[in-house]
């Protein structure tokens, strides 16, 4: 960023000036953990957050890995509630792997330990490349055998910033400390929250950031850089819960839409619209584990959120007597199965979103709580509005950060725009919403990068020496 | 495709039949020194070749001329003062040629870098300072003691513990209140059990009072914070040994007023509440304001416009300045001017007289030449002038047409006109008689008039200032004090004349009398009844005496009426008994009047309407009043 080769190259005289200190950022989400260097505008390395647990022993990362095998388990490090850490031991790993393994240099490890000696790994790492890692018992080992003695912490040159959830707990901010500098050995760490994050990506300072991720959607008014805790909402209507209403949907379709996702299907013939699927299905001589279909079933559920669903524009809601038919009216939008099957869809891709906005449209789904009004996202805004000083709102309306994968669905910021001036009337409402799918989904990592890469950011951090004097509970004093 | 191509292709001959073949040859002559791409741009043009100067590019040479070493780079470690550990140290990317920028000695991080420098020095020259740190700031947040906390600070609502907690709250959020507010979570139970020890043993109950109290606002807060702040300022500075900023700032925070703030942000929150319908109705009126605003500026300008165009001359009229350079046309401009001013002056006292028509007017018309064209300049003038003065003038604009014209002679067009006050200030004043050429002194004025007077008058004139003890000779004649003067010396004029007047009236009176007892004598035995007689008498008496009166009286009131600028208010109250007690008489005078002149009763109107020193009340007038009216115009020339 500051790097032109001009005679100011070593002074910037800009506040929001500049200086790589290259700093490694980490963004962890329910749904995909980003990791890249401070100064760039996408992550390097983008994994799911879900994993695969061979046989329960070995831990395996990325979407090549994720095939068809036999004690596969998919699972996830995140809890689905709250987007938070939930098991430290694969946190580590997969951050590990990302970290170290994809954005550090190689380092020369002896043979005798690097692995590919290893009888064991060797036959495994036949099947899925290079990728897989070791379990968490053997990297610990190689941590504590190798690395204390003869070799420098893996990140010994790298500051590292993360974020995470706002609503993140004291004990999970110290783990993460504790991971950060005790495994890793970087000299410098800081903490922040991904509104926060949001909001600098969308270069502001102030902002109320509405995120619709995967687990959870969020709204947090930012002030100065820092959140307010008492306005913070969340609400399980995200990405996840959109999938699941379009499940329900294709249950209560007539007929039924079978859901079979695409690793189980070996060849398909074209069938016309509406028609049952003609496909041969692979047979596996093993069982597949029902979280590995869940989790490839989620995917194709993702595909048609994509490619399919669409959020009522408003004005009004999409229950409104006349709606319904003025897009009966219109072209829909095809989607076929990974089986052939194809069929229009019309008003079901209106009517799958609308929960989000009005509870009272929202499908039920089996073995689930029910939205409530108080989950749904003009409600959530109020409720967040009302949370913070009078004196802030107007301020906050004017500048509303929309960021997550969900908030790419289509008419989602005409809907947004429509029910707050409907809520707000003669309010100054501006929505910042990025124009590029990548800023969208990657919001807080790229806010992450921004802040890390800051000349001012510099007397932020918590370093190495301050974390040994003060132990974990300083990030508690530090990152408010 | 080049044109020798498509020549070539159509079978014509190649070079155009040699039409011009000096031509060709020169043109094909550079053609073999070009190459690549431009000799195809250059084919293109075909016979008519295009004008290319073929240009032996520079880039490459430069190119290789300015190769130098590529600028190293290197990982260069540096420190950040503002850290409170600065001892951390991060590497960014530097030039290596760069020097490390020359920096400040370190002053506020004395003790860091001091250690720091021990461990590095001998590896490298000094780790540089992060050219950020200095954009750190920190907020000052009062410190107090725990005496002074005792002595001043104590509050029945906040203790010790939550105010140390409030202001330590302030600064880590620089007072930011919002966050402040936000993140304030007093929890008095946790205090308590930590310093349990050294708290008074009733401590109990009140924490339970305080635990179970609802969350302070952020009135509260502030309201708070700015006490101590303020609270300590003092403590620190007496008010009275504060600057400026330092008073302001105290006032400020002693003045804040938790309640009114409360109460404006509840309103700002209904505000925000409001229902479509009501802010779709507010904005509307906002609109219609706009549009009435926006209406009445334009307004206002056209009226402006208006004005100006009425008082002012038009560049444009400017230009005719040439028709009234000869004496003709100065004559025909008098004239205008004059008519437009009888126009005027006929409309607004129409106004107040009921359409009737004027005597000023009458007078004016009988003779135009001897009326001075003073009075009516003047007061146009103070129409143009002083803003209040533009509805008569705008009245009668219709009226006079050949306004503008006439001033665009007397006025340059573009001026900047000073306002009364500033006038005043400057010393500026607008003069309405005709000047004579060259410089005055301003007590001319005054000898003027007193030598234009006969010799007999001039010494009576004389006489009465020097009964009023007011020199004949101004000692200070500012304009002022000569235009008072002037106006004394009207009334005493006025006031000699009505003397005179009355002194003929009373010799007169006198006489009748004097013949009446005669003839009462005479008659007394003869005929006992006097009242018809009497009667017949008094009638027939007033009619001789005014038939004596008249003229004078007659030219007096046609020089009071031409001198104008109502005699002073004081003067007039004075008098203003007059008519009351010679009501009877002045009525019989109207009343025999009136067969005679057709104007006596208009005359008399005006009379009533601006009421002068009456012409027959004189001498009813005592010495006395006219002392004091003196003694007042006396004193305002002193002034
Ligand atoms: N174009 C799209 N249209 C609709 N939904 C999308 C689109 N792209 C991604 N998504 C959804 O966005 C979700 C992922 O969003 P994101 O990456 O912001 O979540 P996350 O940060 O990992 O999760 P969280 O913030 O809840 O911890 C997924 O559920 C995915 O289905
Ligand atoms: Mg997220």
């Amino acid at each position: 960023m500051a790097q032109q080769p001009l005679t100011t190259a070593s002074v910037p005289t800009d506040i929001y000036g500049g200086d790589e200190v290259s700093a490694l950022v980490l963004d962890a989400g329910y749904c995909h953990t980003r990791a890249g260097f401070a100064g760039e505008d996408v992550p390097k390395s983008v994994l799911p957050s879900f994993y695969g647990s061979v046989a329960g022993t070995r831990n395996v990362f990325g979407d090549e890995c994720l095939v068809p095998r036999a004690d596969l388990e998919i699972k996830n490090y995140m809890s689905r509630a709250e987007s938070v850490v939930e098991d430290w031991d694969a946190a580590t790993n997969i951050w590990e792997h990302m970290l170290i393994k994809s954005l550090q240099p190689e380092r020369e490890i002896h043979p005798s330990k690097n692995g590919l000696n290893d009888p064991d790994t060797k036959a495994a790492a036949d099947g899925e490349g290079d990728v897989a890692m070791e379990d968490a018992a053997a990297a610990a080992a190689v941590a504590s055998g190798e690395a204390t003695e003869d070799q420098e912490k893996p990140l010994a040159e790298s500051p590292l910033l993360m974020t995470e959830a706002p609503w993140n707990s004291g004990k999970a901010r110290e783990k993460a400390i504790e991971i950060a500098m005790e495994n890793w050995g970087t000299p410098a760490f800081w903490l922040t929250r991904t509104p926060v994050a949001a909001a600098f990506a969308a270069g502001k300072a102030s902002a109320l950031v509405i995120d619709v991720g995967g687990a959870n959607t969020s709204v947090t008014a930012v002030h100065d850089g820092m959140i307010l805790k008492r306005s913070i909402q969340k609400s399980p209507a995200g990405g996840l819960w959109l999938s699941s209403q379009i499940r329900s949907m294709w249950d209560s379709c007539e007929p039924k839409v079978d859901v079979v996702p695409t690793f189980m299907v070996e060849s398909k013939v074209p069938v016309d619209a509406g028609a049952p699927a003609q496909a041969k299905l692979r047979k596996f001589p093993f069982d597949v584990s029902p979280s590995f279909r869940a989790y490839e079933e989620e995917r194709l559920l993702t595909e048609f959120k994509e490619s399919v669903v669409e959020v009522w524009k408003g004005p009004g809601k999409y229950t409104n007597p006349g709606n319904e038919e003025l897009v009966k009216s219109q072209p829909g939008r095809i989607f076929e199965m990974p089986d052939g099957a194809n069929q229009m869809w019309r008003e079901q891709r209106f009517r799958v979103s609308e929960g989000m906005w009005d509870d009272a449209a929202a499908l039920p789904t089996p073995g689930a709580d029910p939205i409530t009004k108080a989950q749904t996202i003009p409600e959530l805004i109020r409720a967040c509005l009302n949370n913070v000083d009078v004196d802030l709102r107007p301020n906050l309306l004017g500048n509303i950060v929309v960021t997550g994968g969900s908030s790419l669905l289509t008419g989602f910021n005409d809907r947004l725009n429509s029910e707050l001036s409907a809520m707000y009337p003669g309010m100054r409402i501006k929505l910042h919403a990025a124009g590029l799918t990548t800023e969208r989904r990657f919001g807080a990592w790229i806010g992450g990068s921004i802040l890390a890469s800051l000349g001012t950011f510099h007397q932020m951090w918590i370093s190495k020496k301050e974390y040994d004097e003060n132990g974990a509970g300083i990030i508690e004093k530090r990152c408010k | 495709m080049a044109s020798h191509d498509v020549r070539d292709v159509l079978n014509l001959p190649a070079d155009g039949a040699g039409a011009r073949p000096s031509k060709k040859q020169k043109t094909s002559a550079p053609r073999p020194n070009l190459k690549g791409l431009a000799r195809e741009v250059q084919n293109l043009g075909g016979d008519n070749p295009i004008a290319i100067v073929p240009q032996i590019s520079s880039f490459k040479k430069r190119r290789f001329a300015s190769r130098k070493p590529a600028a190293k780079w290197e990982m260069r470690p540096f420190h950040n003062s503002a850290r409170d550990d600065a001892t951390l140290i991060l590497r960014h990317w530097r030039r290596k040629d760069d020097a490390p920028p020359a920096q400040p000695p370190p002053d506020s991080h004395d003790g860091q870098p001091a250690d720091d420098k021990m461990a590095v020095d001998e590896s490298s020259a000094e780790i540089e300072d992060s050219s950020f740190a200095k954009f750190n700031v920190k907020v000052h947040v009062p410190q107090y003691s725990d005496d002074q906390y005792n002595s001043s600070l104590a509050n029945s609502d906040w203790d010790k513990d939550e105010t140390d907690y409030l202001m330590d709250l302030v600064r880590d959020f620089d007072l930011r209140w919002e966050l402040i507010w936000d993140r304030y979570d007093y929890q008095p139970d946790i205090i308590q059990s930590t310093e349990g020890g050294d708290l008074p043993g009733d401590d109990n109950p009140s924490s339970a009072v305080v635990a179970a109290r609802k969350p302070r606002t952020m009135e509260e807060l502030k309201a708070r914070y700015y006490e101590v702040a303020a609270k300590m300022m003092a403590v620190q500075k007496p008010v009275q040994y504060m600057n400026a900023d330092e008073f302001n700032l105290h006032k400020v925070m002693t003045s804040f007023n938790p309640a009114e703030e409360a109460r404006r942000k509840k309103f700002a929150e209904n505000q925000m509440s409001r229902s479509k319908e009501e802010a779709r109705e507010e904005e509307a009126l906002l609109v219609e304001v706009k549009r009435i605003m926006a209406r009445q500026e334009k307004f206002n300008l056209e009226r402006r416009e208006l004005y100006n165009r009425l008082d002012y001359p038009h560049a444009e009229t400017t230009q005719d300045l040439s028709a009234f350079k000869t004496s003709n046309g100065l004559q025909t401009l008098l004239q205008n001017l004059m008519t437009a001013d009888k126009s005027k002056k006929r409309k607004s006292i129409m106004a107040t007289a009921d359409g009737q028509s004027t005597p000023a007017s009458a007078g004016a018309s009988a003779h135009p030449g001897s009326t001075p064209v003073a009075d009516p300049k003047r007061e146009s003038i103070a129409a143009s002038t002083t803003a209040s003065n533009h509805r008569d003038s705008i009245g009668a604009a219709e009226s006079r047409p050949e306004k503008p014209t006439k001033k665009g002679a007397a006025q340059p067009a573009e001026r900047r006109k000073l306002t009364e006050q500033e006038e005043q200030i400057y010393g500026v004043f607008t003069t309405t008689e005709r000047l004579s050429s060259g410089p005055t002194f301003r007590y001319e004025r005054i000898n003027k008039i007193l030598t234009t007077k006969s010799n007999a008058q001039h010494q009576r004139i004389t006489n009465t200032l020097a009964e009023l003890d007011i020199p004949g000779r101004l000692n200070m004649p500012t304009k002022d004090v000569v235009d008072q003067m002037a106006k004394l010396l009207d009334n005493i004029q006025t006031l000699l004349e009505l003397r005179k007047i009355s002194d003929k009236l009373d010799g007169e009176i006198k006489l009748e009398q004097a013949k009446k007892a005669e003839k009462d004598k005479l008659n007394a035995p003869a005929q006992p009844q006097p009242a018809a007689s009497e009667q017949a008498s008094d009638a027939q008496k007033p009619s001789e005496t005014n038939g004596d009166a008249k003229p004078e009286a007659a030219s007096s009131t046609t020089t009071d009426a031409a001198k104008a600028a109502a005699p002073s208010t004081d003067s007039a109250n004075a008098s203003a008994e007059a008519p009351h007690t010679v009501n009877g008489e002045g009525a019989a005078e109207a009343a025999e009047a009136k067969p005679k002149d057709g104007n006596a009763e208009v005359k008399k109107e005006a009379a009533e309407d601006k009421p002068r020193p009456g012409s027959s009340g004189g001498h009813k007038r005592s010495a006395s009043v006219l002392s004091t009216v003196s003694d007042q115009s006396a004193k305002r020339q002193k002034k």
